[in-house]
């Protein structure tokens, strides 16, 4: 076996894991913000600025991201599905993290030449991200102040 | 500016499925290694001959074994190896907790969840 079962405790994990998700889901809901209001200002610096804000902050959260379930599925033995609370936590992990990394991958290759249609769908996109990945940190909520 | 986009979306697709399959994949690979780690250091050997027991032993091992220890015998919590209370007992004592001494299980576990780690715990003291 090559990670072991019982590195540190439960209890490590369980710390480790509720300090690091905060940050992406934080970064993932400030970059939708961002965007959505750089999409509604008038075009030129301003929008300039939100969008690239938006992009970092995006950037930012796909990183923080990864941390944050290495020590989740540290804190669950590996077990990626589970069962109850945690397969509801799951069910809005998953989905929010795939999309977080596609999103940030396709604003890294797109960069500033999106087209306005390509730009309505990422908004939609990433708001759709923000909503799943704040629904996963509410059912990890539960996880703890409900056991 | 479509074509880069279409192009971006397509990497995008095939690496956040990689990255996702690839997380899914190693969590398959460790989980299969936990249980066969288990099942030859002996520790639930009697447990994971039982189906519905080594599936309350996996539960075990990520709801309790944090305060009842890896291998039942008690940490943080009592060991289980001796429970003399009833079934009903269990489930009401996992569902509910004890005041200042255990946490409710009751919005995290299901109730076959429950029943599953009553089996387990039963098969412990049957060892």
């Amino acid at each position: 076996m090559f990670i072991a079962t019982n590195f540190f405790d439960a209890g490590f994990w369980d710390r480790v894991h509720g300090g690091s998700t905060h940050l992406p889901i934080a970064l993932a809901l400030t970059s939708a913000l961002l965007d959505g209001v750089g999409s509604i200002v008038p075009s030129g610096k301003f929008r300039e600025n939100f969008r690239f804000s938006g992009y970092f902050t995006l950037l930012l959260a796909a990183l923080g991201a990864v941390p944050a379930v290495i020590s989740g599925l540290m804190l669950t033995n590996w077990d990626a599905v589970g069962s109850g609370v945690t397969l509801l936590h799951h069910y809005f992990v998953w989905p929010s993290f795939g999309l977080l990394i596609a999103l940030v991958v396709w604003r890294s290759i797109v960069r500033h030449r999106t087209s306005r249609i390509g730009f309505s769908i990422y908004l939609i996109a990433i708001l759709t991200t923000a909503v799943l990945i704040s629904v996963a940190g509410f059912w990890g909520g539960e996880m703890v102040l409900n056991h | 500016m479509m074509y880069i986009e279409v192009k971006g979306l397509i990497a995008a697709l095939l690496i956040s499925g990689t990255v996702i399959g690839a997380f899914l994949g190693t969590a398959r690979v460790v989980q299969s290694n936990i249980s066969m780690a288990s099942s030859k250091s002996g520790g639930q050997s009697s447990a994971t001959k039982d189906p519905k027991a080594a599936a309350g032993a996996k539960l075990f091992a990520l709801n309790c074994a944090h305060c009842h220890g890896i291998d039942a015998t008690g940490d943080e919590g009592p060991d289980l190896h001796k429970v003399t209370k009833t079934d009903e007992r269990i489930k009401f004592t996992i569902l509910n907790g004890v005041k200042g001494e255990m946490p409710a299980f009751g919005k995290k576990l299901t109730e076959n969840d429950t029943a599953t780690l009553v089996v387990f715990i039963r098969s412990l003291s049957a060892k």
